[in-house]
């Protein structure tokens, strides 16, 4: 009887969800509000997208356009909600299998009606090896056999996706994913078109070739220049979608970028160049935006060090760091300070901190010192950092090496070296401390867990927590998310009890958006945009 | 003479392999891979990834693989560019780089051999000075400097170009990528025109020429010139070769896509085959430029002979 | 016997030897700029060597209160801070150190490498000339940016290697140079004598071609000079140079540069101080060549 009831009380919150879900437009341009003629947006997009194929796309300038070109069951409105994708329905039978309904007169790029196997050919292409999708053991997890699957253990047809009727598709899970929905907006999940991709093997993305069934199309595409995109007229949605044209610059300097912004070039920064936002805010005070985003800004220890392996150490080291200094003055961008793995905002698990969060830093000193003192390393001690070429760390770290030199009396040795190579040495262990940052895949706190879960792939800090290790699997396997969300935040708290990382501080995605451009909303947490949530306002 | 060009034209294919063996040998031994990325990838994967590579063959037959499909003029796939083959990337960027780079070397070549003549003829007074000062501006002030500052003046100041991005036919782009890479070179031209013409201005010859009281204009222009250009021209290969290939600075200031930022980011993101690729490429076009470098030393100086 | 000729006249009439030497340093001085060049250089290298002696903060002092501030008498920030709170008048003269350091390290080795590369192959001509100038097509077909990853993690990190790293990428066009310029100097009358009359080939390289190389050398190095410090600041942006908190004129100008617009002096001061040294050595340059030429009256 116990068992039955929270699984009605999900069904009953799905199936509001899933009515709810029908009346969301697309771009609701308030009443009264003139669009102009030329409904067109340049927007910068950070760096040139490694590739548009959906099942392909790791960085978040390719997702961005793939977003645009296509669509899943599910999407993501400009506030972050999950909204109906290409599902115009859907119901949850039993806590790990889900089915969908597709729209009616959904159809692809060319015109042909999308049908529930194209979704089971995108699904199995996206996670099978062959492909080689770097971002497949990201969201395989969660998908009935789903990693093993993408590790070659079994058959892509084992995979727990199946289509009942044209219009009809079965998911399973192997376990129950509360967040489901979210993951499927992911346009690792969209539908593929077969012809399209066999017909033209790996030049299926390029424009004039590349079918999909998102607001847009490719229109252009130009490495390094830009990629452009045009209404799609065959969009279920293309009424409600107010702009003609999106062109995407892939601008990596982020000052070259402010130029072109303030010479009318483009009418939005992707982001703003580290240090530059407080002057921002003077000058355009209307135009600057900044909201959290669900990432975390951290140090890896290596657990393994002979230094580093005292948690004794450890733990002064992340005592002494002022993190409101650092947020305030700075990076001075309006991130928040964070002592703990999960950050404001993400669903599944609750912010956890420190105690000694509260004190006053003369008293925090006098602990790290003395923990610094029982573990034997004395004043004067040399200690690496090892951090990759750009501005905004290289700040950052050079307080945190004063902090620990005028608190400590530590020396810092500091190391600049290029991405790669920190990858690589973060990933071997070549390290004592070592910048890192982690961005949310999902909305779900086991995104950033398994930042610090045993043999996972994504633990530089190489420890281990046996005890939370079971909290999440137990947390997992739970079908009340009050009860899972008490599961995972403990699970947190121990970990982070055992100062595996130092956290420092939560992302924010400081930018500038021309006035005259509509439907931007501050607090998406995943920075995840339709471009046809957007409209260009008469100026 | 023909010979000659032709012998150095053979001479390119060896070079060409020596050159593609260098920097393969070195790509490889630089730390890092890549499919090194921040998420790990599945064994699976990245088994696949390699394969559709060759990259798990040993290392000696990935090159074999490598010059076979030269051979069929196929540079290979990028990874970095995913969806790219090099040799799309390659024909894409070329003409840009060579707008760019060609343009503003005939107005540095123009520019800069006035000014050395100018000031050379002026020596050591004040408009020597003035005009060195004017001229060198371009090598006393760094390159990440002085982009922005142009843009700040001719793109926000005063709204008169773009401050960045590119286009085919629209020459309003080309403007300051071409003032600023001229600026640059300007100056190297202009300082050796005018040490190389003093010199040459003391010769027998042309003391003989005044003597003949032949005028200042065709002393100069008929007699001078012509030997004082060789040190100018020795310039002009490496100058042009720079500006041709790697421009990065430019390119990334003024989002162009060109050379310089494909080589860059595919040696940071170790895109074996694109730095291939345009190593290749850069070879080519090195050796053609110095060949025409050296053949004008044949023609400026009649006993320069091969 | 007493002498009929007073010693004064007999003094006299003997002209004092004046060595090439001291013609060349009356020629330079003849030259206001490279003079003037010469005492700015001066005062800049003893300001840079003795500068942060003098001064109350250290290049690796940050002040979180006084971040970003403008050049203000108060608290001694005469050319301001930068976003660390660390003063800028001690960065700008320790980074001095690096740069000048740098560059004439660095310049000295390219410079001896390129001219003895390049006088060699220019004056040997034929095979030699083919095969020394082939290599070097090569290494220039080379990315620059492959060459100093690798040599930097596979050789590790010091302040000589990034000399070395600069050297290498700036020799070959000081040995194109002179090599065009010695196959020139090569068909002359006076090393056709030297040859007839039996002098041996490295004789005639070092005494007589590379004096008459001198000209276009000097110009050259004082070309080189700015590349090699800018090179120097490129390689630091990278990761590749200087590490912090240690700093150069390079890396201060391209942090300075990101910051033009609100905050200028982290730009002029910096800039200002590599500017006036490079035309310094440009005028310097220009001033020696013209007092070596053997051929200025």
């Amino acid at each position: 009887m116990q068992k039955f009831l929270p699984s009605v009380s999900l069904l009953s919150v799905m199936l509001a969800l899933a009515c709810a879900a029908q009346t969301v437009a697309a771009a609701s341009v308030p009443a009264g509000v003139a669009l102009a003629a030329k409904q067109e947006w340049v927007r910068s997009n950070g760096s040139e997208p490694e590739t548009l194929d959906p099942a392909l796309a790791e960085s978040v300038p390719a997702n961005q356009i793939a977003r645009d070109l296509f669509e899943g069951l599910t999407a993501t409105d400009t506030s972050g909600k999950t909204v109906a994708g290409v599902a115009e329905s859907w119901k949850q039978v039993n806590p790990t299998t889900w089915v969908f309904t597709l729209r009616k007169g959904a159809q692809f790029s060319n015109g042909e009606p999308i049908s529930a196997e194209d979704f089971v050919y995108g699904w199995r292409r996206y996670l099978d090896p062959k492909t080689a999708s770097q971002y497949a053991t990201t969201l395989a997890p969660f998908i009935l056999n789903g990693m093993d699957v993408a590790e070659g253990k079994k058959p892509v047809t084992e995979l727990g996706v199946k289509a009942l009727a044209k219009d009809q598709l079965e998911v399973k899970t192997p376990f129950p994913v509360a967040f489901l929905l979210d993951l499927l907006a992911n346009t690792q999940f969209a539908p593929i078109h077969k012809a399209t991709v066999d017909k033209f093997g790996k030049d299926w993305t390029k424009p004039g070739n590349l079918v999909g069934n998102g607001a847009f199309v490719l229109k252009e595409w130009r490495v390094n220049s830009a990629v452009v995109l045009e209404k799609n007229p065959r969009y279920w949605d293309a009424k409600a979608v107010v702009l003609n044209k999106v062109s995407f610059l892939p601008i990596e300097d982020s000052n070259a970028d402010v130029k072109m912004y303030q010479s009318g070039e483009t009418d939005m920064v992707y982001q703003l160049p580290p240090g530059s936002y407080e002057q921002m805010k003077k000058t355009y005070p209307a135009e600057v935006k900044n909201g959290p985003m669900l990432g975390l800004r951290f140090y890896a220890l290596n657990n393994k060090d002979p230094l580093m392996k005292d948690l004794r150490v450890r733990k002064a080291l992340s005592m002494v760091i002022d993190r409101d200094v650092l947020a305030s003055k700075v990076t001075a961008d309006g991130q928040i300070p964070a002592y703990g793995l999960v950050i404001k905002g993400i669903a599944g698990a609750d912010v956890t901190s420190y105690d000694w969060a509260k004190w006053p830093m003369d008293k925090r000193v006098a602990e790290a010192k003395k923990l610094l003192a029982d573990a034997g390393v004395k004043p004067g001690t040399k200690i690496s950092f090892t951090y990759n070429t750009d501005q905004y760390h290289k700040k950052m770290a050079i307080f945190a090496a004063s902090e620990w030199k005028t608190k400590l009396g530590l020396e810092t040795e500091m190391d600049n070296l290029e991405f790669k190579v920190l990858i690589k040495k973060r990933h071997d262990g070549e390290f004592q401390i070592a910048r890192h940052g982690w961005i949310a895949d999902y909305n779900d706190a086991t995104t950033f867990l398994t930042l610090v879960q045993c043999d996972s792939d994504s633990n530089d800090n190489k420890n281990c927590n046996r005890k939370a290790e079971e909290l999440i699997t137990q947390g997992n396997q739970t079908l009340d998310p009050v009860k899972r969300k008490a599961l995972l935040t403990e699970a947190a708290r121990l970990v982070m009890e055992d100062y595996p990382m130092i956290p420092l501080l939560q992302y924010t995605l400081p930018r500038l958006l021309k006035s005259y451009v509509g439907g931007y909303f501050e607090s998406n947490p995943m920075d995840h945009f339709r471009s046809k949530d957007f409209y260009i306002i008469k100026h | 003479m023909w010979k000659y060009t032709l012998r150095r034209v053979l001479a390119t294919v060896p070079a060409l392999l020596a050159v593609i063996t260098i920097c393969y040998l070195m790509l490889h031994a630089t730390p890092g891979g890549p499919f090194d990325t921040e998420r790990k990838v599945s064994a699976a994967v990245l088994a696949n990834l390699q394969a559709k590579y060759h990259l798990e063959l040993p290392l000696w037959q990935q090159y074999l693989y490598y010059l076979d499909s030269l051979l069929h003029g196929d540079l290979g796939a990028s990874f970095r560019y995913a969806d790219w083959s090099v040799n799309d990337l390659v024909a894409k960027a070329l003409p840009v780089s060579l707008t760019i780079g060609g343009l503003s070397m005939l107005l540095a070549v123009a520019l800069g051999v006035s000014l050395g003549i100018w000031a050379a003829l002026r020596q050591n007074s004040a408009a020597d000075y003035l005009l060195m000062l004017v001229g060198s501006v371009g090598s006393a002030v760094p390159s990440f400097v002085l982009g922005p500052v142009l843009v700040m003046v001719f793109a926000i100041w005063l709204p008169w170009l773009p401050s960045g991005g590119w286009s085919d036919h629209e020459v309003r782009f080309w403007v300051l990528p071409i003032a600023l890479l001229t600026l640059i070179n300007l100056a190297t031209v202009g300082r050796v025109m005018r040490g190389s013409l003093i010199e040459v201005m003391s010769s027998n010859f042309i003391r003989t020429a005044r003597a003949k009281g032949l005028p200042m204009r065709i002393v100069v222009l008929r007699h001078a010139l012509r030997p004082a250009l060789l040190p100018v021209v020795s310039v002009l290969g490496p100058l042009a070769i720079s500006s041709i290939t790697a421009a990065v600075v430019t390119e990334t200031l003024f989002s162009i896509p060109g050379l310089g930022k494909l080589i860059v980011n595919g040696a940071s993101n170790r895109d074996y085959t694109l730095v291939l690729g345009l190593v290749i490429l850069v070879t080519v076009v090195a050796v053609l430029l110095n060949l025409l470098v050296d053949l004008a030393y044949a023609y400026l100086d009649p006993k320069i002979r091969y | 016997m007493p002498t009929l000729i007073p010693k004064s006249v007999t003094e006299a009439a003997e002209p004092a030897q004046r060595s090439p030497w001291l013609d060349a340093r009356i020629r330079f001085v003849r030259n206001r700029a490279a003079v003037a060049s010469l005492l700015v250089l001066a005062f800049i290298v003893l300001a840079c060597v003795l500068g942060p002696l003098l001064l109350p903060y250290s290049y690796e002092d940050t002040d979180w209160n006084q971040m970003g501030i403008a050049p203000t008498l108060a608290g001694w920030h005469l050319f301001g801070t930068d976003e660390l709170g660390r003063d800028l008048l001690v960065r700008t003269l320790v980074g001095g150190r690096i740069s000048l350091t740098v560059g004439l390290l660095a310049t000295l080795v390219s410079v001896s490498l390129g001219v003895a590369w390049g006088a060699v192959a220019g004056f040997m001509g034929g095979r030699v000339d083919a095969l020394m100038m082939r290599i070097v097509d090569i290494l220039y077909a080379i990315p620059y940016l492959l060459i100093a990853i690798m040599m930097v993690t596979i050789l590790g990190r010091d302040f000589y290697l990034v000399v070395l790293t600069i050297s290498a990428f700036t020799w070959m066009d000081m040995a194109r140079v002179v090599r065009g310029q010695t196959l020139s100097i090569r068909s002359k009358e006076y090393v056709e004598a030297a040859r007839a009359i039996g002098v041996p080939t490295w004789r005639i390289i070092f005494s007589h071609v590379v004096p008459n190389l001198l000209g276009i050398v000097v110009i050259y190095t004082s070309i080189t000079v700015p590349g090699v410090i800018l090179t120097e600041s490129v390689l630091s942006f990278l990761g590749l140079g200087v590490q912090e908190p240690m700093t150069s004129w390079g890396v201060l100008i391209h942090d300075g540069a990101n910051v033009m617009a609100s905050s200028p002096w982290m730009i002029w001061f910096p800039g200002a101080a590599l500017t006036l040294t490079l035309y310094c050595a440009n005028f310097i340059g220009d001033g020696m060549r013209d007092a070596l030429d053997p051929k200025d009256r």
